[in-house]
């Protein structure tokens, strides 16, 4: 998508990525350039390390003990592995949606407020217009915002995941982390969704993993192939689905195998 | 539906008119056995209740357990209502913090440990420990300590039930929340306590009271642990230290007696007790389909 040859500015650098879930090594020698601005999609068969990789960045592997990983990922040229940085402030710098939409127990406006509280201390006021903002920014804003005191859990599956998109764009990070945040939603839901990165990219660097290849093609500049812990082949997404350099990327892309 | 034959083989129609036979025998069979455990169920409460309505009156609530062998009707439960209370709020206000932490443990902090494995079967030793022993043991540290029954050593043996009730329910209830609404909490870079607070025991919250609520239920009418420590009391008395009356023990006592005026008042603490600990099974029962219509 991008028309100049120079590659934009890269966020995040991957060097040299092991990973291990106690013996088992699931990712291979990983070394990866994520432009900033820009949608990047890891797409690949299931258990080939593109979740896993995801979950390195802002280091959600340390929740298990038995998980853990080796190697570099310089954020802004910080390697933001090195245990001398503080998990929670690179968590507020990277934001991520899950798979399945996980509202607090707690209404509407607590769960976009939730996140925020814990960085900053704002007015009632200035909580509210962030509130709004965030919502606005999901495209959720219009759907409740004559229900801000009801229980996240109330509203629909799609939703629900925009609030959870809300969350995560509320406390303002820089990168966004989204974790096949379609795969339980209607199509209705996911092309709203799809909109919705698109739009987001303009603030943030989306990283995006989805078993869904359309999905690939439609919302990502660049795309990365995973398989079997390997990262196979990284490139703008136009050139990835019209001519891979691999076969098996190939393969794979149409539906020949995986 | 039972009857189409379509164009199904002889052999295997006989084989489907097998099964429903089967079938039907079984809900025959189980319908039976509900019918057998709520007759039963239901001439307790009937009982109960023909029973105790007799004696129930305000003076009930307002007058001490009479001398023995009285006119009938004269005197109430007032004293071992007001102790029970006492020492049933007492109870769940130690016991259920020390059990909702304990809980927080086993779920949250490694719940995998050698620590967390060892207090879980200790804490299902405490669980199916006869209450009897509880009030032995007490009897033996504090009732013999102090030289006195009293109350608080009551309190206390009431305590030593609900902690492994709490920290039972409560570990299973944190069990139960996803752990994909605790890694979304960490991923706004919440810290762990506040993920505990606001997330997971915020989701458990009904699951957690219901716990609490049993816990009240199940001491509520415990006598054993009582005979040994609060003992039991004729007179009214503000506060736990010295022997202390309560529901349980007046009823055990009066129903054991021969004046029929103690007999007539044991009936009404039975009335008393099994209904508040029905109010609170039911309670228990809305908070807790209040959990699932949430999540």
């Amino acid at each position: 998508m991008t028309e100049s040859t120079a590659p934009p500015p890269s966020k995040i650098t991957v060097r040299n990525l092991n990973f291990y879930y106690g013996k088992f090594r699931a990712l291979k020698e990983i070394n990866l350039d994520i432009a900033e601005h820009c949608v990047t999609a890891f797409i690949g068969p299931s258990g080939c390390g593109k979740s896993t990789l995801l979950r390195t960045f802002n280091r959600m592997f340390e929740l298990y003990p038995e998980q853990r990983a080796e190697g570099e990922i310089l954020l802004d040229g910080e390697n933001l592995l090195d245990s001398k940085h503080n998990v929670a402030l690179i968590r507020a710098r990277i934001g991520m949606v899950f798979q399945k939409p996980t509202p607090f127990p707690m209404s509407i406006f607590d769960n976009i407020s939730f996140g925020v509280k814990l960085f900053e201390n704002l007015s009632r006021i200035e909580l509210e217009e962030r509130v709004e903002w965030a919502l606005r920014k999901a495209a959720l804003w219009d759907e409740v915002k004559d229900k801000l005191n009801q229980n996240g859990a109330s509203l629909s599956g799609g939703q629900q995941q925009r609030l959870c998109i809300a969350r995560g764009v509320a406390i303002k990070p820089e990168i966004l982390l989204l974790d096949e945040p379609c795969s339980a939603l209607d199509p209705i839901s996911t092309a709203r969704i799809e909109e919705l990165i698109a739009e987001l990219k303009k603030d943030y660097t989306v990283i995006i993993v989805t078993h869904n290849m359309q999905q690939a093609a439609r919302c990502s500049d660049y795309t990365a192939y995973m398989y079997l812990g390997e990262l196979m082949e990284v490139g703008e997404t136009e050139q990835m689905f019209l001519k891979p350099s691999r076969q098996e990327t190939e393969d794979y892309i149409t539906g020949r195998f995986g | 539906m039972s009857h189409c034959t379509f164009s199904v083989s002889a052999a295997s129609l006989a084989r489907f008119k097998r099964r429903n036979r089967l079938n039907h025998l079984a809900i025959a069979l189980s319908l039976l056995a509900m019918a057998f455990g709520m007759f039963w169920l239901l001439w307790i409460l009937w009982e109960t209740f023909s029973q105790g309505i007799a004696g129930l009156g305000i003076s009930m609530f307002t007058e001490n357990t009479p001398p023995p062998d009285g006119p009938l009707g004269e005197g109430g439960l007032g004293n071992a209502i007001l102790g029970s209370l006492l020492m049933v709020a007492l109870a769940t206000f130690i016991g259920a913090p020390i059990g909702i932490l304990s809980g927080v443990y086993l779920a949250e902090y490694n719940p995998r440990g050698k620590l967390a494995v060892t207090v879980r079967f200790i804490n299902d030793l405490l669980l199916s420990a006869p209450s009897i022993i509880i009030g032995l043991f007490v009897y033996g540290i504090i009732v013999v300590g102090m030289k006195e029954f009293s109350g608080w050593a009551g309190a206390a043996a009431l305590a030593l039930i609900v902690i492994p009730i709490v920290i039972r329910t409560t570990e299973n209830m944190l069990a139960l929340i996803p752990y994909g609404l605790r890694e979304a909490a960490y991923a706004l870079g919440a810290p762990k306590w506040k993920v505990i607070t606001r997330i997971t025991l915020a989701a458990a919250r009904a699951g957690v009271l219901t716990g609490i609520l049993l816990a009240v239920a199940r001491i509520a009418g415990e006598t054993a642990p009582l005979l040994f420590t609060a003992l039991n009391n004729q007179f009214w008395k503000a506060g736990l230290s010295g022997p202390t009356a309560n529901l349980p023990v007046t009823i055990l006592q009066f129903a054991m007696s021969p004046y029929e005026n103690w007999q007539q008042l044991a009936w009404c603490g039975v009335f008393l007790i099994t209904f508040a600990v029905l109010g609170l099974n039911i309670l228990a029962r809305f908070l807790a389909r209040g959990t699932k219509t949430s999540n």
